[in-house]
């Protein structure tokens, strides 16, 4: 047989979908069997739907197979020593190497997740290899000044859900006098739904830490924190072995590029709240107390920190900055809308056909990535809404699919572009169902500091659940309107601002359900218990 | 320009003022629940929310910045509607029983809910935090009145710096909670009363106020707090003339609102049953006078023995037989030895006009300078050092200016607990990012807030400052231009401290000579802490605050120069936030050495022994001539009364049974005196020795004026009236300063009668220089900082700006002496003694408050785990501590806040009395002041438990 | 957890309390902590950061946060024990007493919810007979829900220790959790 390389997915996905267990029974057979065969751990492709996926790389080009669950292992090593049938088809995703072959791939533009699922995450040899660190030498060469300027002029905007341009916002940081400033990556991705972040960050750990180094070099910082959800534990590993082998690099440590000048990563690991991926709440987490928003102005870039001008950005915004330095800020700027260049990363999920981690440039339909990257509903059900951005975004409805990508246009719907969550929910899902769910989770995840938050969305979540336990009272709508005002206004932080969204969008695009469930006591779908019915006077 | 237009009216505002402040300070209401002005804004409420012009949403206008020009609206339709919605939430968790609230009238929620229109929440109601906590008797916290503004959590961690609550919980469960949701007497609480004070709502309510009835029934009064020398302003809620709480209140000028746990709980000893309400006269002496037909004799056991004071030794009598007795007895007394034969006591306790009068009557009406008080065993040696350096022994610079220094070096300062609202200060200042170095050989509270702690051996913080101005000059970091321009006789201290490099400092005091080097660099410089704010340009402002550690020492005077030294060196004098600044103890110890009742100076601090002054004095109080030889000392005054030549003694306000060194030698001598006269507001243990007690009114019950420790001159107002027949102090020396110039032929001399207060305030002034221009007219509403040497004087609240009052500034190269007395093998261990937050001295007001008493009912010494060990001493147990002088039994507190070697006992205890221990041999040369903070003891575990 | 010391139905005057004696209690940390506690106390010293990485260093040794560690926490690093147990309760990640020998978090992630986790959840909690942080009578099982773990492609998940299993239905979470080794109780 020839000799070919097996690359194993071995991200969370991967793992969930039993990929350790194909990875042990590789390991076992392949050298049972003394196959020519190299086998590789990688992160993930973003095909999750058919995880555990494994990648033969021989002379010839490269064949996707997935899911090869532990059973699926023998057949395909008979397979590839020549020995047994072909493996089924309904097992193999791709045989090109561009994948154009599986369109859940083949129409994604893949930049800051290119090397996910292609390279070994736990080697800086492999990195280097596809010219990494290469960014950050030119970035360093460069005035930081000039940094700035180019990441201003890539029409970058934050991945992390508001859309802030990252160039004004290093422009802010850089400007200030006082010392020492700091860079923090967000890598709480609290989002329910999400794992953009975790993704890249498990499959591609040194092209954030390239991007943090090259913001702290454009913004004067000299230490950096990652805060990274504790739920993420590959993640943590990934990231804390990354700046292990970057200190090795001599780009992070006590005298990075020997210049004399320290510049430490630090790795903060989240304690499971949602709220803390809120800037202002994150930092007060990292320096050890409740994450509490505090209002804004000032913002971070000004007093972040312990008061120090602090750089916050998205994991996914950090690890766009490289192909920027390197590729040019024009190049990147073309690839998006007007408004906003480059890609963006979607957590594509819920009640759809080919789920996973999706990369696409802005101003693509969400037609297209429903339809043609997820493959619609699993089980040809119809298509009820998608919700973007979690709970603090808005669901679009069938009628609204063929919106672009794109901050403004989205944010036109009522709902948001989000850090990247896309859920799909077809006509078995109850919207009102969601709407609670969602009001559930940020009710919990409230911190608590302010009494719109605090108590309001306490009191929508109860009149929520009188509806879809069939206890609605008559000016249950109107009381849960105008607190959906009232809390979208008064609240301290983005979490209270936007916990109304999905009662909104919902409210919105499917008042018959609302009033199904509030007037009829009925649920269409059939999913809420409805079981207080009787009892409501 | 700096303006912004608030509903249409311009309103100018500080650089980084919010728009909340600056509309408030123009007098602009904004609806407001998590606010206040001493606490970093929240933006929890959501109540504060304005419109702002080029602004899409509504914004806090508690957090947001002004901006010149911006343009304002608070009110509103959308505002509004807003506002009641917010109500509405808050609610909805909340009784809103305001009918038969103990908050109803003072509540904000209450106003604000009314100001809506909000009578009952729209949604359905849920009262979900339930907590009511009554486990100390200070204040109860009812959390079903709980609008989780989270104020008191924010005080108690930004002023009070304690953190002995926070939220806990998330969310709709969030709620304010002490450790692990345990009782609030468990947690490091210091029962100051701060969050009871900013609470918005009933949710912490002071125990004394329960089932008091409606606050809009209350009569208030306010006046200055009587115990120590920060001088808080508090306000008294008063039922049918009865105290119900005691709080502090928006603008006093020292503490803002707040207070520390005596302030705001321990004035209930003014309406206990002990008491003075009556003259008192001895058996014996009533017996010999034939007031009595029953003969007594004084028995001689001590007053420190019983438990209870016991009056059944006394005979009440009329104001007329007791003055008459007790002048009867003076003038013989001076006619028979000469007037140097009487001395008397002052009291910081009492005001400027009292301590003014009484020290006429010894100087004028008797004829002797033998009168001090109890700043002699205090801040004797700073009033020298100072001087000596300064020509000024006061606070350089204000109180409120601690919370805007760069560095604060704190050195025998215990100040989180002896002067609690100036450790209030300390604890912004470092939130602030001020860096803060101590110098103490105890693990004060005040150190969990440290930027450095050095910790010398008891006595031996000499060589550290020593040290730390020869690394100063090594380094460079002096302030020659200072140094030239304003000071003389550096080279001499240059030369001293040359020989003091840290390395030796190090092996004497124990110190790490790396930690001395950063002290004096942090110090010098006015270096913030890390991570504080942006460092200062150039040099930052740094202060020194120190207290009893430095001078209650056999070389206190020296040890109080070496602090000027070091102040001079680095120019950290004469401009805000800098300065050496002496913490005075009493209320009114500052005031009381100010007006004379000190043996060596006048009024004002003119030296008796000048022709000139004392001729000027004499002239103004219409005498020919005054007494030119200084008098005696507090200790020297015992010593002649053992040896017979201070035959009488008037003791106004001061328990030195208790507080003076080696009681045993006090006892003696108060027993040896022909008359002691005690003057008190409770039959203290010295007024259990004598002839006769004079029941005074307390400051409570009286006015005139105290000066606090930063020399600022506040009006006292009576808050209820005084118990029985007490007098207030000033009457009752004018009465018998009348009936000893009657007595002695001296009639028609200095003038003993006033009508008021401000009459002798009036007085005062024209014999005192710096409160020349100080008379109650102006203190109404107002307070002054002398030298306040005219009329429109506005008053100097920092000292020796352009020049010292001296002219220059005069370095004192130090000599290091050892304590006088040394451990050795009999006495291995170094006793020092003090105080605790919640009790005073010698306990006579403190121990007799209920929540006071009940915080630390009985006495205690800190022990270190390594000498408890050796000597088998177990923690909460008894333990005998014996000295050269003698023993007392105590409870042993194993713990680190004292190093190996080291025990602690505080002296307001009757019963183990720390200065049965003490000595009274070892004084400073010049100061006179006895060396309370180092005595040789050992420690044993008694026989029988 | 209920935070109530005691809960009054009314609102209105009360009776001044009746107290108890405030006597001294001794130092109770005044034996020095574990080894393993000093040791992870010990390499956080001077932190000013370091508070939130030291409670999950404790929690992952010990499986959670006892009251005691969390003194010694508190004085050996001088961070107000208050705020220690602000945070500790603030975060959804610490546990203030002990879990069970498995720790089963049910996804309650937007992906898991829309595959059905809540009727997995609802169905462990009857099966199971706890609720949701509770643990098992015999100490086996600790039942907790968690908001996402970022494999929501493969939903709805359920994370047992530190393992994660993807396309869970209610039977084959209940299959999954007999199938956990230990069944004596011998963690307590
Ligand atoms: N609660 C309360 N407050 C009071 C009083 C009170 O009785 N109770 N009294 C008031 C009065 S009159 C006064 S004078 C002040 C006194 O206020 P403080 O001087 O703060 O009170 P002390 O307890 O005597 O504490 C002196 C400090 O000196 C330290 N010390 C001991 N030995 C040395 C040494 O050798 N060198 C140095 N550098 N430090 C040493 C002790 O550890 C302690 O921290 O308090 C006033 N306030
Ligand atoms: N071992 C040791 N001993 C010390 C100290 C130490 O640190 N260690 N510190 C020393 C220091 S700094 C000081 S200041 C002294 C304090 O020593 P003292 O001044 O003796 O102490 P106090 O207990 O304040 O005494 C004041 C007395 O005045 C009474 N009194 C209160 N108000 C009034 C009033 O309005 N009128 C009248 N007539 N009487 C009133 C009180 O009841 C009390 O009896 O103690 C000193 N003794
Ligand atoms: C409730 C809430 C949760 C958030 N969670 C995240 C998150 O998990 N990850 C993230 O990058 N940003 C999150 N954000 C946004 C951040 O506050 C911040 O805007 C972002 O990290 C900035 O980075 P960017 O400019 O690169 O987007 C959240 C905001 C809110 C209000
Ligand atoms: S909006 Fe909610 S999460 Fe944000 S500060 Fe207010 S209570 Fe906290
Ligand atoms: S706390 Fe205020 S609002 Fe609440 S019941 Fe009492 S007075 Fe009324
Ligand atoms: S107890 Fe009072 S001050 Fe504290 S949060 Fe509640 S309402 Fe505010
Ligand atoms: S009384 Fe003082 S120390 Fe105690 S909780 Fe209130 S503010 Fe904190
Ligand atoms: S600090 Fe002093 S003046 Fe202020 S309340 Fe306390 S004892 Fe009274
Ligand atoms: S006062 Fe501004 S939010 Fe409460
Ligand atoms: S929603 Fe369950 S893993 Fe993301
Ligand atoms: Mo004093």
């Amino acid at each position: 047989m020839r000799p070919a390389t097996l690359r194993v997915g071995m991200s969370t996905c991967g793992l969930a979908a039993g990929a350790g267990a194909a990875h042990r029974a590789l390991t076992r057979e392949i050298a049972l069997r003394e196959l020519p065969l190299r086998l590789e751990g990688t992160g993930c492709l973003g095909a999750c739907h058919r995880e555990p996926l494994v990648e033969v790389l021989d002379g010839a080009g490269a064949v996707l197979y997935g899911p090869i669950t532990e059973e699926a292992v023998g057949p395909l090593l008979d397979h590839l020593s020549g020995a047994g049938a072909p493996v089924p088809e309904d097992r193999v995703v791709s045989r090109r190497g561009d994948r154009s072959d599986y369109p859940f791939l083949g129409r994604q533009q893949k930049l800051t997740t290119q090397l996910c699922g292609v390279i070994d995450p736990h080697s800086l040899d492999a990195y280097l290899a596809h010219g990494g660190y290469e960014a950050l030498r030119q970035a360093r060469r460069t005035p930081p000044e000039q940094v700035v300027e180019a990441v201003k002029a890539s029409r970058l905007r934050g991945r992390g859900g508001a859309g802030f341009p990252t160039g004004a916002k290093w422009e802010i940081s850089r400007a200030q006098r006082r010392r020492p400033k700091y860079v923090v990556c967000n890598a709480d991705e609290g989002d329910p739904g999400a794992f953009m972040d975790r993704t890249l960050i498990e499959g591609d750990p040194h092209r954030v830490i390239e991007g943090m180094l090259i913001g702290a070099w454009a913004t004067g910082a000299t230490g950096a924190y990652v805060y990274i959800r504790a739920e993420y534990p590959l993640a943590v590993a990934a990231l804390q072995e990354a700046i292990g082998q970057a200190r090795e690099l001599g780009v992070v440590g006590r005298d990075v590029f020997g210049t004399g000048t320290p510049f430490e990563i630090v790795v903060k690991e989240g304690a499971g709240a949602f709220v803390c991926g809120e800037e202002t709440a994150l930092m007060r987490s990292i320096e050890g107390h409740r994450g509490m928003p505090t209002m804004r102005p000032p913002y971070p870039s000004e007093h972040g920190l312990w008061g120090h001008p602090t750089t916050i950005n998205n994991v996914e915004t950090f690890a766009a900055v490289p192909s920027i330095m390197l590729e040019g800020p024009g190049w990147f700027a073309a690839m998006g809308t007007e408004r906003c260049g480059g890609t963006k990363a979607f957590a594509l999920a819920g009640a759809i056909e080919r789920s996973g981690l999706v990369e696409v440039p802005m101003g693509m339909t969400l037609r297209e990535m429903v339809y043609e990257i997820g493959g619609g509903c699993r089980g040809g059900r119809a298509f009820k809404a998608v919700q973007l951005g979690g709970p603090s975004g808005g669901c679009v409805p069938a009628g609204l699919l063929d919106t672009r990508i794109d901050y403004e246009d989205l944010r036109a719907t009522g709902a948001i572009m989000g850090s990247g969550g896309m859920v799909v929910a077809d006509e078995t899902n109850c919207m009102v169902d969601l709407a609670r769910f969602f009001l559930a989770f940020t009710q919990d995840e409230s911190c608590g500091k302010c009494v719109p938050c605090r108590v309001g969305a306490r009191k929508m979540l109860d009149l929520l659940t009188a509806a879809t336990q069939g206890r609605a009272a008559p000016g249950d709508l109107r009381r849960l309107e105008s607190l959906c005002r009232t809390v979208e206004a008064a609240s301290l932080c983005g979490l209270g601002q936007t916990a109304p969204n999905p009662v909104r969008t919902t409210l919105r695009y499917f008042p018959e359900e609302y009033a199904a469930h509030m007037e009829e006591r009925r649920c269409p779908a059939g999913v809420c218990p409805m079981s207080g019915g009787q009892e409501a006077a | 320009m700096t303006t912004i237009t608030v509903d249409g009216r311009v309103v100018g505002f500080a650089p980084g003022a919010t728009v909340m402040e600056a509309a408030l300070a123009g007098g602009i209401d904004i609806p407001r629940l998590c606010h206040h002005p001493e606490l970093r804004p929240s933006g929890g409420c959501r109540l504060c929310l304005v419109e702002v012009e080029g602004m899409p949403k509504p914004v806090p206008a508690c957090g947001l910045a002004c901006r010149d020009g911006m343009v304002v609206a608070t009110v509103g339709d959308r505002l509004w509607a807003m506002r009641r919605e917010i109500i509405d939430l808050f609610v909805s968790e909340h009784p809103l029983a305001c009918s038969t609230c103990e908050a109803d009238g003072a509540c904000d929620l209450q106003r604000y809910a009314a100001a809506v229109g909000v009578t009952e929440s729209t949604h359905p109601t849920e009262v979900h935090r339930s907590l009511y906590q009554d486990d100390n008797p200070f204040f109860v916290r009812d959390h079903q009145y709980c609008i989780l503004c989270g104020k008191c959590v924010r005080v108690c961690d930004e002023v009070v710096g304690v953190n002995a609550i926070d939220f806990a919980g998330r969310g709709f469960e969030s709620h304010v909670a002490t450790p692990f949701d345990g009782d609030l007497i468990e947690s490091a609480c210091v029962f100051c009363g701060s969050c009871v004070q900013v609470c918005p709502t009933a949710a912490l309510r002071p125990v004394t106020r329960l089932r008091r009835g409606r606050e809009a029934e209350f009569a208030r009064v306010r006046t200055i707090c009587g115990y120590c020398g920060v001088g808080c302003g508090i306000e008294y809620a008063l039922a049918e003339g009865q105290i119900v709480y005691a709080a502090g209140y928006p603008g006093a000028p020292v503490n803002g609102e707040f207070l520390c746990a005596k302030g705001r709980s321990g004035w209930d000893f003014v309406s206990s049953p002990d008491r003075l309400t009556r003259p008192l006269v001895r058996r014996d002496l009533a017996y010999r006078a034939g007031l009595t037909t029953d003969p007594w004799e004084m028995p001689d056991t001590s007053p420190l023995g019983s438990r209870k004071a016991d009056t059944e030794a006394f005979l009440p009598v009329s104001w007329e037989v007791a003055l008459g007795l007790v002048a009867d007895r003076l003038a013989a007394v001076v006619t028979e030895h000469g007037p140097d034969a009487v001395a008397g006591l002052a009291s910081a306790r009492c005001t400027n006009e009292e301590n003014y009068l009484f020290q006429k009557l010894m100087r004028a009406g008797i004829g002797t300078n033998n009168v001090d008080h109890c700043a002699r065993l205090c801040h004797a040696s700073t009033v020298a050092g100072l001087g000596a350096a300064f020509g000024s022994g006061a606070m350089t610079n204000p109180i409120r200016e601690i919370r805007e220094a760069d560095c604060l070096l704190i050195t025998g300062s215990n100040t989180a607990e002896s002067h609690p609202v100036i450790g209030y200060e300390v604890v912004r200042a470092v939130k602030r990012g001020a860096s803060l170095v101590i110098i103490d050989p105890r693990r004060i509270p005040l150190v969990d807030h440290a930027t450095l702690w050095l910790q010398p051996r008891p006595g031996m913080d000499v060589f550290v400052f020593l040290a730390m101005m020869h690394v100063i000059l090594r380094g460079g970091w002096e302030d020659p231009a200072f140094i030239a321009e304003r000071t003389e006789g550096f080279e001499a201290l240059a030369a001293a401290v040359r020989e003091h490099p840290p390395e030796v400092a190090a092996l004497a005091s124990g110190v790490p000579a790396a930690l001395i080097e950063e002290a004096a660099r942090v110090y010098a410089l006015g270096a913030r802490a890390a991570g504080g704010d942006e460092r200062p340009r150039g040099r930052g402002r740094s202060s020194i605050l120190y207290a009893m550690g430095i001078t209650q020492r056999s070389n206190g005077t020296d040890l109080v120069r070496a602090l000027a030294d070091l102040a001079m060196l680095c120019g950290h004098l004469g401009k805000p936030a800098t300065g050496v600044n002496p913490l005075r103890g009493q209320s009114n110890v500052q005031g009381a050495c100010d007006v004379g009742a000190l043996p060596n100076v006048l009024p004002g601090y003119q030296p008796v022994a000048d022709a000139e002054k004392r001729a000027a004095v004499a002239a103004a109080w219409g005498v020919s001539h005054l007494p030119e030889s200084p008098g005696l000392t507090v200790v020297e005054m015992m010593r002649a009364a053992t040896a017979g030549r201070v035959r009488a003694m008037y003791v106004m306000g001061e328990n030195p049974m208790i507080s003076d060194p080696n009681l045993t030698h006090v006892e003696e001598a108060l027993r040896s005196l022909d008359l002691l006269v005690v003057q008190d507001i409770f039959p203290s243990e010295t007024a259990l020795l004598a002839h006769v007690i004079l029941p005074a009114a307390s400051s409570l019950e009286k006015d005139g004026t105290f000066t606090n420790t930063e020399r600022r001159v506040q009006l006292l107002a009576p808050v209820v009236p005084a118990p029985g027949q007490a007098r207030p102090d000033w009457e009752i020396v004018g009465r018998l300063a009348e009936a000893v110039a009657a007595r002695l032929g001296r009639e028609g001399g200095p003038r003993w009668r006033f009508g008021s207060t401000a009459d002798i305030m009036a007085e005062l002034g024209q014999v005192t220089p710096q409160y020349r221009g100080i008379g109650h007219e102006r203190l109404e509403g107002e307070s002054l900082v002398w030298p306040c040497p005219a009329p429109g004087h506005p008053g100097t609240p920092i000292l020796h700006t352009t020049a010292f009052t001296r002219g220059r500034g005069l370095f004192h190269p130090v000599r290091a002496a050892l304590p006088a007395e040394q451990p050795d093998d009999e006495y291995p261990l170094i006793l020092t003694t003090g105080r605790i937050l919640v009790h005073y001295h010698s306990g006579t007001m403190t121990r007799r408050s209920e929540s006071l008493a009940w915080r630390e009912p009985r006495g205690f010494a800190e022990v270190n785990a390594a000498d408890a060990a050796t000597a088998g001493v177990l923690d909460g147990k008894p333990m005998i501590i014996r000295s050269r002088r003698g023993e007392v039994r105590t409870q042993a507190r194993v713990t680190d806040r004292v190093p190996p070697g080291v025990v602690f006992l505080s002296f307001h205890w009757k019963e183990g009395a720390a200065n049965l221990l003490t000595s009274d041999e070892s004084l400073d040369p010049v100061a006179k002041i006895p060396e309370l903070k180092v005595s040789a003891v050992r420690i044993e575990r008694p026989a029988r438990p | 957890m209920s935070f109530d010391s005691s809960a009054p139905a009314d609102a209105g005057p009360r009776e001044r309390p009746r107290l108890r004696k405030f006597a001294y209690r001794g130092d109770p940390l005044a034996e020095p902590p574990p080894p393993e506690l000093s040791e992870i106390i010990s390499r956080h010293r001077g932190e000013r950061d370091g508070l939130i990485t030291v409670l999950e260093e404790i929690q992952r040794r010990f499986g959670y946060l006892g009251e005691r560690q969390l003194r010694y926490v508190a004085r050996d690093l001088g961070f107000p024990l208050a705020r220690i147990y602000g945070v500790v309760t603030f975060y959804n990640w610490f546990l203030l007493t002990p879990p069970g020998l498995h720790q089963v978090k049910v996804c309650r992630g937007t992906a898991c919810h829309v595959n059905g986790s809540a009727l997995i959840l609802d169905r462990l909690i009857a099966e199971l007979a706890i609720g949701v942080d509770e643990t098992t009578p015999d100490g086996r099982l600790t039942l907790q829900t968690v908001a996402c773990v970022g494999a929501c492609s493969l939903a709805a998940v359920v994370v047992v220790g530190s393992d994660t299993y993807g396309r869970m239905s209610p039977e084959e979470a209940l299959r999954t959790l007999a199938a956990l080794p230990g069944g004596d109780g011998d963690s307590g």
